[in-house]
């Protein structure tokens, strides 16, 4: 017979979702039980998502901004680089993180079992560990287990094909590399092999890199690794890929398709993520799961199964740690009994790419397809102080306006730290702050935050950094 | 010069022994109007009291933990003589323009449109005032209705009208002029500052004596999607926290922004009405039954639960009206009496709920308005093209409702077998959830086991229900003798917003009149 245990709150996952939900939960003076299957809390983000992937862009970043330096006078050697020293300094980062966390639960009691679980009805939950199985009896549940890489089944099982989690390795960065699907992940991957000295091929189906962010907005970016990676090609697929001992053989098909196989020593998979829905036994437990795996959950992160709750990749898109960790948050509290609602006005979404990408709330191509009414201030970097100075100019600030009551609807942002930029424009949106309240507060000078102010001022008419002929009738108005 | 002065507890609305959970300030500070004194909780909601005036703090007489009550003293506060305290105060009796003089005789005064929530261009639905009338204090001048409220506005002066500025259909702000008025008692009504009608907005302000007036304030247009509403994150979780409709509160902050104080005020001006949200609807009372006599307590099935969440939601929630009539069944008894063997060859029994059900769904088919419901903002009907009845049925474990779809297209035969299946289903505890959603009206019927009329409760978002009692023979007058006939009762409670009596008492003639000759159904 297996091990009985019960607890008021069992969360299965311990990715950003999972260990925040469990940590709340026990903060809210419940008894909580955190399952995960990897011996390793932290889930996607801490071991091979955000963090791991963070650390080798920084490291990529270094090497191209080093090289950059040799064109102002400035010249390093050629990099020396051991892929074995970086992949471990890469792992003692997750190892310090996934360790403090586990520290954070022990302060908390939470007590971690590691092992596969599965739902034997809606309120017992069967974790298979290596010391046999253990049941547990739940009051509530929060599900939190994630996502992972989606494969495509045509591409053979081969060392030399991975998806992200395997590319975090490193296996081998001196190669002619594929990457399959130019989205955050896939560029991520590309820029840091790049940086390593491998060659970079992208395919992309869709007719842009990083679809779902405007055009105009990831240009600036297409155009720096145009220059430095073999091909970019759009709109165009992988049809087969042969895996023979000299290389992988791909077939593309497509607007950009080569003609014939091409040649190429590695391939990352980076196609889209899917959530892990169908394995956990849901059915079991009456929680309903959609045909792609999702979990349907309210605001306030409960499924159709009043005490068991869902949180993160596995509720939908934006598959972001940032979703997940304040979803996980709510869920805990709801259950303790509180009225929370998790109804954000905006998520934003980021590639830490060279330069990196970011946008909040309404973009422009959403604005077109849905007809929304907007208007728009840019400010281009080339006018600012601290971009040129940093040597990187490509950057654009666009800020989307309501044409009625001036309130900022969304932003896009490219440029070195437009990850770190685009939380303003977050704040702003939740606030309902319009162009005039992030114009008139003073931005510290000369930073690139300072953009942000110059996009609301370009909408305005109000800019002095840039001159723009076509001043805005508002402003007309107010001068007469 | 400066003098002692107690800050007391304002009126809380009738709450007492409210707990103090914060006090903010000391001894020795130096405080400015407004600033937050102390915070109260009730069980309902937390405000906090702020300062009348401004001052040194001498003593403060509360603590935390305290119990405190209207009219319980909060601190001393040395009281400084305040540029701003005094602007004010003149700034209350100016608002008026003093056309004579001469205080001690007679004065004329122009009587002004009070603050009204910072709503303008209202209109003016109603004057009640004429030159000459004798006014006193506190009657009512004119209406003003917005898209929100309307309002009385009653006088601040007693005294003649002299004329009457303002005519129905006018449009007026804060400000604009009513009437003027010959005050002839100018000492009774010197220090009779203008209030505003019920629009809280001194923490003091006592509940105006206008019978009329209604609670709720014309408040500006902050409709719209909720995404449109000028609120950050914090105020949005507090709204959440009390339920409350954030396009109902006034923002205070810069451009209209609402912030947490606004809430609060919100909260407590709602507390204070007495009104609203389900605030102060008062719990009942303990008691511990045991000294009575012998007692056992069991709890109340899931299905009782349930169902006592949405009768008591509906019932405080929906304006019901009750329609009773009579519908003389003697022929369709009779009928059905004929006929049964049809049924019951079958296994199942033709009831009078069939036929009831079938004429029913005619008369919603004649009577759209009663296939309907109220979409939440309230603004809009949302018309059924579908006939779908609900059923009560009593259960071992409570009552159910089941629903029976598309009326409309199935034959009474066919209705009398599903009822016995679906209501078989339900006392087996078999039905669906789904089984159990989706009615256009409902009917309930304790025709079997008596009564001669009952007040139902309307179901989910129907907007009528038909409750039907036990048919007796009864002497009915025709032409000029009585003669025995069966009289069946029913009893029609309706949504008063969305039904007037003459539809519904219609209604409940059509259905009086069609189980009186079941040849209508054919019509
Ligand atoms: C390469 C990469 C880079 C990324 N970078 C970023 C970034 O920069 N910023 C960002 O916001 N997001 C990033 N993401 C996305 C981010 O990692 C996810 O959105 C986030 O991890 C989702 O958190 P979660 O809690 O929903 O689930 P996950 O992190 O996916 O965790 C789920 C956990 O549940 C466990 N689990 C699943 N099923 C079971 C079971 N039956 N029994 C026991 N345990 C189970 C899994 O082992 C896993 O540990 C990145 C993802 C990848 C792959």
């Amino acid at each position: 017979m297996a091990e009985q245990k019960q607890t008021q709150v069992v969360v299965l996952g311990s990715g950003p979702g999972g260990y925040t939900a469990a940590f709340r939960a026990a903060d809210l003076g419940k008894k909580v039980i955190l399952v995960e299957r990897f011996s390793n809390i932290g889930g996607v983000c801490l071991n091979v998502g955000c963090i791991p992937s963070k650390a080798l862009l920084h490291v990529a970043k270094v090497i191209d901004e080093a090289d950059a330096l040799s064109q102002h006078g400035v010249k390093f050697g050629k990099p020396q680089i051991d892929p074995k020293r970086l992949v471990s300094w890469k792992d003692g980062v997750v190892k310090r993180l996934t360790g403090g966390l586990a520290a954070l639960a022990k302060q908390r009691k939470v007590e971690i079992m590691t092992g596969e679980g599965q739902f034997i009805d809606d309120h017992h939950l069967k974790v298979t560990t290596d010391k046999g199985d253990v049941t547990i009896e739940f009051e509530h549940a929060i599900i939190a287990a994630g996502s992972e890489a989606v494969r495509l089944p045509f591409i053979p099982e081969d060392p030399r094909i991975f998806t992200s989690t395997g590319a975090l390795q490193l296996p081998n960065t001196q190669c002619n590399m594929l990457v399959i699907g130019g989205g955050i992940i896939g560029l991520e991957m590309a820029n840091v092999y790049h940086s390593l000295g491998a060659k970079i091929t992208i395919v992309e189906f869709m007719n842009q890199l990083m679809p779902g962010a405007d055009v105009d907005i990831v240009k600036p970016l297409h155009k720096r690794v145009e220059k430095r990676y073999q091909n970019i090609w759009l709109e165009t697929k992988v049809t087969a890929v042969e895996a023979k001992k000299d290389g992988l053989y791909v077939t593309f098909e497509g607007k950009n398709a080569p003609t014939k196989p091409q040649k190429f020593d590695q391939i990352l998979l980076s196609v889209g993520r899917s959530p892990n829905g169908h394995r956990i036994g849901a059915d079991k437990a009456g929680v309903q799961v959609d045909e792609r795996g999702f979990i349907a959950v309210d605001h306030q992160l409960r499924t159709n199964v009043d005490h068991i709750f869902a949180v993160g990749d596995i509720v939908g898109q934006p598959m972001l740690a940032h979703k997940s960790i304040p979803q996980g948050k709510i869920a805990a509290e709801v259950i303790a009994g509180m009225k929370h609602y998790f109804e954000p006005r905006a998520i934003a979404s980021v590639a830490y790419t060279d330069p990196e990408v970011a946008w909040v709330g309404l973009t422009e191509t959403q604005a077109k397809a849905e007809n929304i009414p907007y208007e728009k201030g840019v400010f281009p970097w080339a006018a600012s102080g601290r971009a040129l100075s940093n040597g990187r100019e490509e950057g654009i600030t666009k800020l989307l306006f309501d044409p009625t009551t001036q309130r900022v609807l969304g932003a896009g942002i490219i440029g070195t730290q437009a990850g770190d930029l685009i939380a303003e424009v977050a704040l702003a949106i939740e606030m309902g702050c319009d162009a005039q309240d992030i114009a008139l507060t003073i931005h510290p000078h000369p930073t690139l935050a300072e953009t942000v102010a110059q996009a609301a001022e370009a909408f305005e008419g109000t800019i002095t950094d840039l001159y723009l002929p076509k001043k805005k009738k508002s402003d007309k108005q107010r001068a007469a | 010069m400066s003098s002692q002065i107690e800050i007391k507890v304002p009126d809380l609305g009738g709450a007492s022994e409210v707990d103090v959970i914060e006090v903010m300030v000391a001894s020795g500070d130096r405080i400015a109007k407004d600033d937050s004194l102390i915070t109260l909780e009730s069980d309902k909601a937390s405000m906090d009291i702020p300062a009348p005036q401004e001052g040194v703090v001498t003593q403060v007489k509360l603590k935390e933990g305290d119990k405190a009550s209207q009219g319980d003293v909060i601190l001393l506060l040395e009281a400084l003589p305040s540029a701003e305290a005094t602007k004010q105060s003149q700034q209350q009796t100016t608002k008026t323009e003093t056309t004579s003089a001469d205080a001690n005789q007679t004065t004329e005064q122009t009587i002004v449109v009070p603050d009204i929530g910072g709503a303008t261009d209202v209109d003016v639905i109603e004057v009640m005032v004429t030159p000459g009338d004798q006014i006193t204090k506190d009657d009512s001048l004119i209406t003003l209705e917005s898209d929100k409220a309307s309002m009385d506005v009653p006088s601040p002066y007693s005294g003649t009208m002299k004329s009457v500025v303002l005519k129905v259909g006018a449009k007026v702000s804060q400000g604009d002029a009513i009437a003027v008025i010959e005050i002839t008692d100018a000492a009774a009504n010197q220090a009779a500052p203008i209030q505003p009608p019920e629009t809280v907005s001194s923490e003091t302000a006592t509940k105006s004596s206008t019978p009329a007036a209604t609670p709720s304030s014309p408040t500006q247009q902050q409709t719209a999607s909720s995404n449109e509403i000028y609120a950050g994150p914090a105020v949005r979780r507090m709204a959440r926290e009390f339920d409350l409709d954030l396009t109902q509160i006034i923002g205070t902050g810069p451009k209209g922004r609402i912030q947490t104080q606004d809430v609060q005020h919100f909260v407590k001006q709602r507390m204070q009405a007495g009104r609203g949200v389900g605030l102060s609807v008062p719990t009942p009372p303990v008691v511990d039954f045991s000294q009575f006599g012998e007692v056992t307590s069991q709890p109340l099935t899931k299905i009782k639960r349930l169902t006592g969440e949405n009768v008591h939601r509906n019932w405080l929630t929906i304006p019901h009206v009750t329609q009773f009539d009579q519908a003389d069944i003697t022929e369709l008894e009779a009928f059905r009496q004929a006929n049964k063997h049809h049924a019951e060859q079958q296994g199942f029994k033709l009831t009078p709920l069939a036929f009831i059900m079938k004429v029913v769904v005619k008369a919603l088919q004649t009577f759209p308005q009663f296939n309907a419901s109220l979409d939440p903002s309230g603004q809009q009907l949302i018309y059924k093209k579908y006939f779908h009845l609900g059923v009560a049925v009593e259960t071992p474990n409570g009552l159910v409702v089941p629903v029976i779809r598309d009326v409309d297209g199935k034959g009474v035969l066919a209705l009398a077998q599903e009822l016995a299946s679906i209501s078989q289903k339900a006392r087996e505890k078999r039905l669906m959830p789904n089984e159990m959603t989706g009615s256009c009206m409902s009917i309930s019927s304790l025709g079997g086991i008596g009564g001669t009329a009952f007040t139902p409760i309307i179901n989910g978002t129907d907007v009528a229900i038909l409750g039907i009692s036990r048919a007796s023979t009864q002497p009915v007058w025709q032409h000029d003798q009585f003669i025995p006939r069966l009289m069946l009762p029913l009893s029609l409670s309706y949504d008063h917003r969305v039904i007037d009596g003459a539809e519904a008492a219609r209604f409940t003639q059509y259905l009086a009149d069609c189980l009186g000759d079941i040849r209508h159904l054919v019509l």
